[in-house]
């Protein structure tokens, strides 16, 4: 893709250096938290004697003790296991649904689908706190007087209130992928007699496993990382509200809070390491920051 | 109908169905809802007692009294012009400067740096705050104060986010400004490789600068996605809050220069103590009439229209 004499490598250091510079300060603040989830105490202060190995953060987290004396304690599992759900959940509607609609975007021509596409734009650049005040009074008008099924019916909500807003970019994401397929590919299909439908499911999905699996990782990203969503409406607790309540507790052990947020920062690690040309590519949809 | 367009009515219906009900639903619904509250007495959630008790234009009022007459309200709204337009500046020049340093360096260091510029997007919100939480922490342990306690410049810890308003408005413009870079970041890193490499080459062969190409040749070949940046940021900036809600709610930024009005409007309907949704509510119409404006104003500007070509797939 890029070819040697478009840049030159004398002044390369140069800046490299001054990127390295100014990316210190998130270098800095991610590796003190890291760093410190393995320590005694915290070393946000860089001072670095205070910093004594130790894996006692971490056993406690699993085991649920928020404090190194007292019996404070949570299922730090069962946490994690609902910000997976919400994040899983978040991902399977996401992808579905934009499965669907990508395609008769990309391939269908009926009256009305610039203005769905230009709909779907505004959607996105709508301001999401203009619309959670009336997404929680329809939350508290549907909400079921059994006892039994509110948890559940927290969950369910919580997911498609928040599949929801990733659904504009993800249909716009989709579309993409399925402009790049050559219509070829399903005329043959068409040409034969089958229905659009069974064209999409047994020519076209097998295709673009690539986007799918695009869409699906921002959707997992965007449910596991959220917290006004899980913390408005979600009964149980996930590792972002874990994290919000305990920063101000009294009995905390902090460097135990740090390796929380180290195992809520795992998944993100994982995909840096393992689906960067995704990141990279797909991140220039667009998402609001 | 005959035939055809009824075929193409039931797989229009199976495609679209799911994502037109969740518009409806999720949009649409809570949007005139949204509206509606702002017409009412509503606080705290107490739906049966207020639903349906109207007050007019009462909270409107409120708001323009407010801004009138209330200091931390005036603060909020100051904080909110500040913080957009100098987190903007930041968002697109330095998404830009990446951009462009990371076009003249290898690729190797250039898709690393990239990445790493990625994370604070990625990464969980809650992590994200934690981490600048210590950064900027108010005391001896925030490791901001102690790197420069050990350089000698102050000898005192400075309680960085209490400092109104500029130490406050400098954490949330630092905190939101390193998640809005990638974005520009990314869109001119591919504007930049679309340009082609003849162009550049040949003024190498000429013996220009890194800097006389991208003052010449680069940046004004990125014009459009200039814009894009410019109008796209400056929506979302007016309207995200999460990366700042736990930084003031954690206190470690000042509650009313921390505070946008995005993050005001959540605040009075789902914050501590007494809530006040219909005030709320009329703040987030407002919101959202801003919003609704730059966004057409966005689209006209950009042309995105003309980018919508009609499906080839399709006979």
């Amino acid at each position: 893709m890029k070819d040697v004499e478009t840049r030159p490598s004398k002044y390369e250091w140069v800046i490299i250096l001054a990127i390295l510079f100014a990316s210190l300060p998130l270098i800095l603040g991610f590796s003190l938290l890291v760093l410190s989830s393995f320590s005694k105490e915290m070393v946000t202060n860089l001072d670095l004697s205070s910093f004594r190995f130790t894996l006692e953060n971490w056993i406690n987290v699993f085991q649920g003790k928020l404090a190194t004396t007292g019996g404070i304690r949570t299922n730090i599992l069962k946490v994690t296991f609902n910000t997976l759900v919400v994040a899983l959940g978040v991902a399977g509607v996401v992808t579905f649904i934009s499965a669907l609609s990508g395609y008769s975007l990309s391939r269908i021509d009926f009256r009305g689908r610039k203005h769905m596409m230009v709909l779907l734009l505004i959607l996105h650049a709508f301001p999401g706190v203009a619309l959670i005040v009336g997404v929680y009074l329809l939350y508290r008008l549907t909400f079921p007087q059994s006892p039994d099924i509110i948890r559940l019916y927290s969950f369910f909500y919580v997911i498609l209130a928040r599949a929801a807003l990733e659904i504009p970019m993800s249909v716009w994401l989709m579309k993409g992928f399925f402009d790049t397929i050559p219509w070829e590919f399903e005329w043959s299909g068409i040409i034969d007699g089958a229905s659009r439908i069974k064209v999409w499911w047994k020519i076209m999905l097998p295709l673009i496993k690539p986007g799918i699996l695009a869409v699906a990782l921002f959707a997992f990203l965007a449910g596991w990382q959220d917290i006004i969503y899980v913390r408005t409406f979600l009964i149980d607790q996930t590792l972002a509200t874990f994290i919000e309540a305990n920063i101000e507790a009294e009995y905390s052990h902090m460097p135990l809070i740090a390796a929380a947020g180290t195992l809520y920062l795992l998944p993100t690690i994982i995909f840096f390491l393992t689906a960067q040309q995704i990141l990279l590519q797909g991140y220039s949809g667009g998402i609001k920051g | 109908m005959n035939k055809i367009n009824r075929e193409k009515f039931t797989a229009l219906s199976f495609f679209l169905s799911p994502m037109i009900l969740m518009v409806v639903l999720f949009y649409l619904v809570p949007l005139v809802m949204t509206v509606y509250i702002s017409f009412t007495r509503m606080r705290n959630w107490n739906v049966e007692k207020y639903l349906t008790e109207f007050v007019g234009f009462y909270n409107y009022q409120r708001l323009l009294y407010m801004f009138q007459h209330d200091p931390t309200f005036k603060a909020v709204i100051l904080t909110t012009v500040v913080f957009v337009g100098i987190t903007l500046i930041i968002n697109v020049f330095g998404g830009l400067a990446l951009a462009l340093a990371t076009f003249f360096i290898s690729e190797k260091p250039a898709s690393s740096f990239r990445l790493l510029w990625l994370l604070p997007r990625m990464s969980p919100i809650a992590v994200y705050s934690l981490v600048w939480y210590y950064f900027f922490h108010g005391s001896e342990i925030g490791t901001l104060n102690s790197i420069l306690m050990k350089l000698g410049i102050i000898s005192q810890p400075i309680p960085w986010g209490q400092t109104v308003p500029w130490g406050a408005w400098s954490i949330i413009i630092f905190v939101n400004g390193l998640v809005g870079v990638s974005f520009g970041m990314i869109v001119f890193t591919s504007a930049l490789n679309q340009i082609p490499k003849e162009l550049i080459i040949a003024a190498r062969v000429d013996g220009a600068s890194a800097w006389e190409i991208s003052r010449k040749i680069l940046i004004p070949l990125t014009k459009w996605h200039f814009l894009y940046v410019l109008t796209w940021q400056f929506l979302s900036l007016l309207t995200t809050y999460p990366h700042i809600f736990l930084l003031v709610q954690w206190d470690l930024v000042n509650r009313d220069y921390g505070t946008t009005l995005a993050l005001y409007v959540f605040n009075t309907a789902f914050g501590r103590g007494e809530q006040d949704q219909g005030l709320a509510a009329a703040a987030a119409v407002i919101l959202s009439i801003i919003g609704v404006i730059g966004g057409f104003v966005t689209l006209k500007v950009l042309q995105f229209e003309k980018m919508m070509k009609r499906p080839r797939g399709d006979f």
